[in-house]
């Protein structure tokens, strides 16, 4: 069953046009990831599936619950982790937990255990009582996502979590992800880190102003760019003097010569790169460097808009 | 339930910034203990009092015409003969003992030199043709006042009472000068008769700045009720400070409160409230229902702690209980209206700086109705806005009004509301639709 059913969505605020026509399904359980550059319009989509926004055309299902028609329904399966940290600074992270559970519908025994266990969940029983305002950017980052789940949402969305934070929270985030979907969550997760989708994601769904330019598993996306590895080396001596014979060696689809650099393409890097070394020795030769590129969703991402991905 | 959340969270939000509770509940009752304590000084120190000023007069005046006035007139039971003498005789009455002391000098000469020595604070020259001049229709009498530069208090008070006789003088004078055109005959009697009524008008004007000057001069015996009346006086002037302080900081509560909306949208937890099941009326009523909490909060404290504090009677309970709703419905309004206008907090500096402290002084003007010639222009203009009336309603529960009249302010201020609230409201939920 899909639990995320998006169809034929459109916004623009004046003469911008931030989405542009995105359809796509995410099945119930999976992580789903909107990869795009900073503008491409992953929050406004975001914000029309809260129902934060209007749609001016075309209408989305969570859980079967139309954004159109029956909002409340749609929040109700719902939990949002904002891309800011929307907690109150003030408040503890308890008293944050508790509030946002109250918003949540939850009262009573069954709240103070869902605050336990998700101040568990994410590693904060300990700091429970401390004002959120005295918490590292990771800490609040934590707290922003586990709030989200005080209800136990059927969907989550997690609009760009990692964003500046340092590499310890954004593994802990990263796996906690993981984490819900294996509770059975399906996971809207936005990102421009193009490694974090390839890592997490299910399904991936690149955009580009307002517009999905390319969706599908991890595989199914590189197979735009082709299966090809791509190893660039460089040698002590000319590169015509091993040429024609590592065309020869068996594994490798294309070689080519430029600027002190031999450019090999294979199917397996890690066959390949052996055999070239056992040549290079046969023909008295050394390799000084050695660089491995496999197809990624970078290059995905340049061959479909003709710009890198950070851009 | 979730707006009743919501109010909860937002009054102990306010109630956890120290900023806002000094402006909240502290600085009403900062302004008010400076003034109570800078009056209750004055009115506790029991031996104070106005010093006498010493007064030289050179009385050189040679007459002029004859007027006879009755000894029982003329303080002391003196005989007048000349309008020099009446002055003399009218500053050293016994009355103004405690105010003045006069000596007599040979010449101007003479009493200039006293005051230059210190002898005396202010001489008093009265010419030689002062009743001469004073008789005549065309003329002019003139006082020389001569004073010690460095005092002000002593001379002024003089100066006081000179201004009052020579007033009165004037119009006596045009009275004789109407009644010569009319007449035709000059009689010592009309004349005297005049001066009669004057002297008689003019003892009871010095009487009356007597009284005011000495006020604060609590009398020898009685302690018990002076302290009391020490007390009154100490209050009638700190309450409808106080009165006004809460209302301006009220109004100033109520657009801080509100702003809180504002806060909440900046800091994203508004859109994340509006992504919980939770309907926009109820977030929305839950924000102004703490509006609503922290002035409510804020009017009972300062009533009761200026109550326990200054011993500030706000009058009968249901007479304040509906003024201080009144202002509290008012206050909370309007600052969700004002509010409502904004995009974003940093208008609300300018909004608080401009809008708030204008409408608030106008308010106050009746409070502080320093200028009585303005005071029913200031009364008047202070009903333009909600912060007079609110003031209006205080006022009259302080004064004892009758409850008729209570209730017609406070119908005024519900007016003022339910315009405000409605504005504010629409333009919320259209901002948020």
């Amino acid at each position: 069953m899909d639990a995320i059913e998006v169809n034929d969505l459109y916004k623009s605020f004046g003469d911008v046009k931030a989405v542009q026509g995105v359809s796509f399904t995410a099945e119930q359980g999976t992580i789903f990831s909107l990869l795009g550059p900073n503008g491409a319009g992953k929050t406004t989509i975001i914000a029309m599936l809260s129902t934060l926004l209007r749609p001016d055309q075309g209408d989305a299902k969570i859980m079967g619950y139309s954004i159109l028609e029956n909002p409340m329904g749609v929040k109700s399966v719902l939990g949002v982790v904002p891309q800011e940290i929307a907690l109150y600074e003030d408040l503890s992270a308890r008293e944050n937990s508790t509030f946002w559970g109250k918003m949540y519908g939850l009262r009573g025994s069954i709240l103070k255990a869902r605050v336990d266990e998700v101040l568990e969940m994410i590693g904060l029983t300990d700091r429970a009582k401390g004002a959120v305002s005295k918490f590292s950017g990771g800490m609040k980052r934590r707290v922003n996502i586990g709030v989200a789940l005080l209800h136990k949402p059927q969907v989550i969305y997690m609009d760009e979590p990692t964003v500046g934070i340092d590499p310890q929270s954004r593994r802990n985030i990263l796996d906690s992800v993981v984490a819900l979907k294996n509770q059975g969550m399906t996971v809207l997760y936005t990102t421009h880190y193009m490694e974090e989708a390839q890592e997490l994601s299910d399904k991936i769904a690149i955009m580009d102003f307002g517009k999905i330019v390319a969706s599908g598993t991890h595989a199914e996306l590189v197979k735009i760019v082709g299966q090809l590895d791509r190893i660039t080396l460089t040698i002590n001596a000319e590169g015509s003097q091993v040429l024609e014979t590592w065309k020869a060696i068996s594994g490798v689809a294309q070689i080519s010569s430029e600027n002190g650099f031999l450019t090999v393409l294979a199917e397996d890097s890690n066959l390949v790169l052996p055999r070239l070394f056992d040549s290079a020795a046969s023909l008295n030769v050394r390799i000084t460097s050695v660089n491995i590129l496999e197809p990624n969703l970078e290059a995905v991402f340049l061959h479909l808009t003709g710009r890198a991905l950070r851009d | 339930m979730k707006a009743f959340d919501i109010a909860v969270k937002d009054v102990l939000h306010g109630l956890r910034s120290s900023i806002f509770l000094v402006f909240t509940f502290a600085i009403p009752l900062l302004i008010t203990g400076l003034f109570y304590f800078m009056f209750g000084r004055i009115s506790q120190e029991s031996d104070f009092s106005l010093p006498t000023t010493k007064i030289i007069i050179a009385n050189l005046d040679k007459g002029g015409p004859r007027f006879q006035v009755s000894t029982n007139s003329i303080p002391g039971g003196k005989r007048a003969h000349t309008m020099g003498e009446l002055i003399v005789n009218i500053l050293s009455d016994e009355e103004m003992a405690d105010l003045i002391e006069v000596t007599l000098a040979p010449n101007a000469a003479a009493a200039k030199a006293a005051v230059d020595n210190q002898q005396a604070q202010v001489a008093i020259i009265i010419p030689e043709d002062f009743s001469q001049q004073y008789a005549d229709t065309y003329g002019e009498a003139q006082i020389e006042f001569y004073q010690d530069p460095t005092l002000t208090i002593g001379p002024m008070v003089v100066r006081s009472i000179m201004d009052q006789f020579m007033d009165g003088m004037s119009g006596v004078k045009i009275a004789i000068t109407v009644a010569l055109d009319q007449e035709e005959v000059v009689t010592s009697t009309l004349i005297g008769n005049m001066i009669q009524q004057y002297i008689t008008s003019s003892l009871a004007q010095s009487k009356d700045v007597e009284e005011e000057l000495l006020t604060i001069i609590p009398p020898k015996s009685g302690v018990t009720d002076t302290v009391q009346e020490e007390k009154n006086m100490l209050l009638s002037i700190v309450t409808p400070i106080m009165g006004g302080f809460m209302t301006f900081f009220a109004f100033y509560t109520g657009t801080a409160s509100s702003e809180n909306i504002l806060q909440e949208e900046e800091k994203h937890t508004l859109q994340r409230l509006f992504t919980t099941p939770t309907r926009q009326s109820e977030i929305l009523s839950g924000k102004f229902l703490a509006v609503f909490l922290t002035v409510f909060l804020q009017i009972v404290l300062l009533i009761i702690s200026s109550h326990f504090i200054f011993g500030i009677r706000w009058g009968a309970f249901p007479n304040i209980a509906l003024i201080a709703l009144g202002i509290i419905f008012a206050a909370s309004s309007c600052g969700i209206f004002i509010n409502s206008f904004l995009r974003d907090t940093k208008q609300g500096a300018v909004i608080f700086g401009g809008i708030l402290t204008l409408s608030g002084t106008l308010g106050m003007i009746r409070t502080y109705g320093f200028i009585s010639t303005t005071e029913t222009l200031g009364n008047t203009v202070s009903l333009l806005v909600p912060q007079g009336w609110a003031m209006r309603g205080l006022l009259q529960v302080m004064d004892g009004a009758a409850f008729p009249n209570i209730l017609i302010t406070f119908g005024v201020l519900l007016a003022w509301s339910i315009v405000f609230f409605i504005v504010g409201v629409r333009r919320f939920n259209h901002r948020y639709a």
